[in-house]
């Protein structure tokens, strides 16, 4: 029976795609003969009650938040299982195997949202979708391949899972994940250009240029196509964590043994570290993107930070501040469970306070649209006192100390129930403090010096404050994992023994991520403006004005929720079909484990 | 019971988030009006019309952005606020309306202190009225805006007055030429001029007669490696101010910049 479902399952899903290709064919060739009547497409089509706008919006925004999950944790999957082959331990492949179970059921909403985008773009924006295929139709199509090959890959490898799991077969399975990301990275790719040509099209491009006479490869790897393939893939990673993360603790609060409770413990964990350890790298990218966008447009890069958009990044700040805040709460809370943990409790308290004063000036605006009345109010275009923090160096400043504080919490996080046995231990301690203490004095120097240098000096100090960050991560991380080797244990890890709001901070981390994709994709949108293509094709439809943020939010919440539902409910159904693949740790599990091993993540 | 709290966790995350993002100011972006040039002109239609040509056919923001060339105007520079704020103390005894409207229809007389690049705004390629435009567009960053109707209507009879078109200088010697069209605000000869576009010595080693010729013609139709974020801010009617003359004159010389 159960045969019989997976296979009418795997044949529905993988005909999707093939659906696609010839509907949209079909429709092609319905085209013909009516161009040849003189038939003149619509330029836009009407969507009842919401209108068309926010109908493309919501299938572009469920069809991204699944396509991000599902190209991130294959990410992570392979690298469970990587661990898994190479230090022998099961629960990592169990865990690896858990992973891609959830990936396998998100894979068919994918693929739907993305039919739903395709058609909605067909039927609602002719104009602008015959634009874009006629530049972007040899990728289109090839895109539609590799979707085709990117399925069966990762059938093949959850299904040949049990049977492929000793010896060169592992091996090759193992190759099986690698290749499923090497396919979802190549659609990521592609689909990246086709956005990002409509916000950054080529300079020899203007509105007189017909699209039959863009250049392809010119069109394709557009000025900020590479930014934004980079920042979607980390964020992809972050996203998929935070997910990952949510369902473990959907999973450990409806626990019905200790087995099962500390199982999910450890994968919350895992997913939590996974999101927080990628998002430290986010903002780099994202620094990245924003210099690219002004060096493509200055007005678009204006109009982003200075201009409509400029209360959005408050929010941004906001969200992000909550990020950091549940993430380490939720590692501070997990200290409880560590035996030699205590030791560090005392220092969580000035964390916290760093993390608040960062979070604080962080949000703090720099360049607000305000009317003459609050102008005069403050006195000047800034405010006197908090205009001073909303600068570059200020907030650079702020963000590094916050990604310090968190690195910081996972070192302590890690090393809780370590005992080092080297005879350097305390010297490597101190060259570890030193390090942190560098980091800091770099990244607040050049925070201080930058109010004395012109804004251009300024924008280049931020790569030294990087750098200095991650110099210091780099080389702490080496030396910890130097000095505890063969480290005595504190005691095990009661996995399992965790309180429940610490699983409530996981599902605030995914519904926070969620919500701040949903809104910097607005963001990115957004400075388009009246635009479909930035100064090429202009948008002539009802919905040409950008919307406020009041109404985007109320969008983004809408389609978070749709996410969320779904989400749980293909959990759910997934749940149903097999039983929870438990790895053994903590809880039930017996014996006494080296400690690395508990921790090895 | 654990299912109606994670569902009142997430509900109460977005609603909080939602709520946020009601309660600050609401900015939408909207759709430039189409421009009118009338003398019963609004204020609005000329902040909208100014901001149209700033970002896009005026090429300000080639120069006015990061503060790396020119003075960022919309955001602030120095210190002294943005350019509505601080227009009106540059020059004693100037108001903001003189100050700014004299910066455009004479690039070099106010040029800002600092190591900035000359200014290359190619005010003839402008009319009248897009000038008091741009001029109300600058006054509403962070200031009052006092160009009227009345500016815009004596702006179109001298422009109707005025002769047509003409080239720029009377010389046939390029360099003359050059300096009376601007192009050495942006390129670099001999160690005259700017470093902004490719620079003008070894151009002709550089790229052929004929695509001299072409670039001068018509610019965007093709772009220089390596300057593709320049695109657009050299003027597309440049040719139309110089005589046939003139043109086979500059392009004879550009081509022998050999390397």
């Amino acid at each position: 029976m159960l045969k019989r479902s997976r296979g009418r399952w795997f044949w529905m899903r993988a005909s999707l795609p093939v659906a696609i290709v010839v509907a949209i064919g079909l429709i092609a060739i319905a085209m013909e003969p009516l161009a040849a009547q003189g038939y003149t497409p619509r330029e836009y089509g009407d969507f009842p009650i919401i209108g068309s706008r926010a109908a493309i919006w919501i299938a572009a925004q469920l069809h991204l938040f699944f396509a991000a999950f599902v190209l991130g944790v294959p990410m992570f999957a392979v690298v469970a299982e990587a661990i898994g082959i190479f230090s022998s331990d099961d629960r990592y492949d169990k865990l690896a195997k858990e992973f891609t179970r959830l990936l396998l059921v998100s894979y068919s909403a994918t693929a739907m949202w993305g039919a739903v985008l395709v058609f909605g773009l067909i039927t609602l924006y002719p104009g602008l979708w015959g634009y874009l295929s006629e530049i972007f139709a040899p990728s289109m199509w090839v895109y539609v391949g590799i979707f085709f090959f990117e399925s069966f890959t990762l059938y093949l490898y959850y299904y040949g899972w049990d049977r492929w799991k000793k010896g060169r077969a592992k091996w090759g399975h193992w190759g099986l994940g690698i290749l499923l990301n090497l396919w979802g990275t190549a659609v990521m790719l592609i689909a990246n250009s086709w956005l990002t040509y409509m916000m950054s099209p080529p300079a020899e491009v203007t509105p007189d240029t017909a699209p039959g006479m863009v250049q392809f490869w010119s069109a394709f790897a557009n000025a900020t196509w590479m930014p934004i393939n980079i920042h979607r893939f980390i964020a992809n990673i972050v996203f998929g964590g935070a997910i990952v993360g949510a369902y473990a603790a959907f999973r450990f609060l409806s626990a019905k043994t200790d087995e099962e409770r500390a199982h999910y413990d450890w994968m919350g964990y895992i997913g939590n570290f996974i999101a927080i350890s990628a998002l430290i790298v986010l903002p780099f990218a994202g620094y990245w993107l924003g210099r690219e966008i002004y060096e493509f447009n200055q007005q678009m890069g204006t109009t982003m930070m200075g201009g409509f958009m400029s209360w959005l990044w408050v929010v941004q700040a906001f969200l992000i501040a909550v990020l950091f805040l549940a993430g380490n709460y939720y590692l501070w809370i997990g200290m409880g469970r560590i035996p030699g943990a205590e030791r560090f409790m005392p220092y969580t308290k000035w964390m916290l306070l760093v993390l608040l004063i960062g979070a604080a000036v962080w949000a703090t605006p720099r360049n607000m649209i305000a009317n003459r009345a609050e102008i005069t109010a403050m006195g000047g275009q800034f405010h006197p006192f908090l205009g001073a923090l909303g600068v570059m160096s200020a907030k650079n400043t702020a963000v590094n100390f916050m990604i310090l504080t968190t690195f910081l919490s996972f070192l302590l996080y890690r090393r809780a129930n370590k005992k080092a046995v080297v005879s350097w231990e305390k010297r490597g301690t101190t060259i570890q403090g030193a390090l942190f203490v560098i980091a800091a004095a770099v990244v607040l120097f050049y925070g201080v010096y930058g109010y004395f240098v012109p804004n251009i000096v300024r924008i280049g100090f931020s790569v030294y404050q990087v750098l200095a960050v991650i110099t210091a991560i780099v080389l702490v991380i080496v030396i910890d994992m130097l000095m505890m080797r063969g480290a005595k244990s504190r005691g095990e890890i009661r996995w399992g023994e965790m309180p429940e709001r610490s699983q409530y901070a996981l599902f605030i981390l995914a519904v926070t991520f969620t919500w701040l994709m949903g809104l910097m994709g607005f963001a990115r949108s957004g400075i388009r403006q009246h635009w479909h293509v930035f100064e090429v094709l202009r948008d002539t439809s009802v919905d040409a004005a950008t919307p406020a943020l009041g109404y985007a939010s109320i969008v983004i919440s809408v389609c978070v929720l749709i996410f969320l539902s779904m989400v749980s409910f293909i959990f759910w159904v997934g749940g149903l079909a097999e039983k929870p693949v438990i790895s053994g740790v903590g809880g039930g599990a017996t014996g006494s484990a080296p400690v690395a091993r508990d921790q090895e993540i | 019971m654990t299912n109606i709290k994670i569902l009142g966790v997430m509900i109460g995350t977005i609603a909080i988030y939602t709520w946020i993002a009601n309660a600050i100011p609401q900015l939408e972006s909207v759709v430039p009006e189409e421009l009118s040039f009338s003398s019963d002109v609004s204020e609005a239609e000329l902040v909208a019309a100014g901001a149209e040509l700033y970002s896009g056919g005026a090429g300000c923001t080639t120069c006015h952005g990061l503060e790396t060339r020119a003075p960022n105007l919309l955001t602030g520079y120095g210190g002294e606020g943005t350019i509505g704020t601080r227009c009106g103390t540059r020059v004693p005894g100037q108001d903001c309306k003189t100050y700014l409207h004299e910066s455009l229809v004479n690039p070099m007389a106010y040029v800002v202190e600092g190591g900035f690049d000359p200014m290359v705004f190619q005010a003839r390629v402008f009319s009248g009225a897009q000038i008091w435009a741009l001029v109300a567009f600058l006054q509403d960053q962070g200031g009052v805006v006092t160009v009227t109707g009345a500016d815009v209507a004596a702006a179109a009879e001298a422009d109707a007055a005025a002769p047509a078109g003409g080239p720029m200088v009377a010389s046939n010697d390029p360099l003359e030429i050059m300096r009376g069209n601007l192009c050495l605000g942006c390129h670099m000869l001999e160690g005259e001029g700017a470093e902004l576009g490719p620079a003008f010595d070894g151009i002709g080693s550089r790229i052929t007669t004929d695509r001299i010729r072409r670039s001068i013609i018509d610019p965007a139709a093709e772009i220089a490696e390596g300057f593709d974020h320049l695109a657009g801010s050299m003027p597309p009617n440049l040719a139309d101010m110089l005589t046939a003359r003139q043109l086979e004159v500059l392009v004879d010389f550009l081509a022998g910049q050999g390397g």
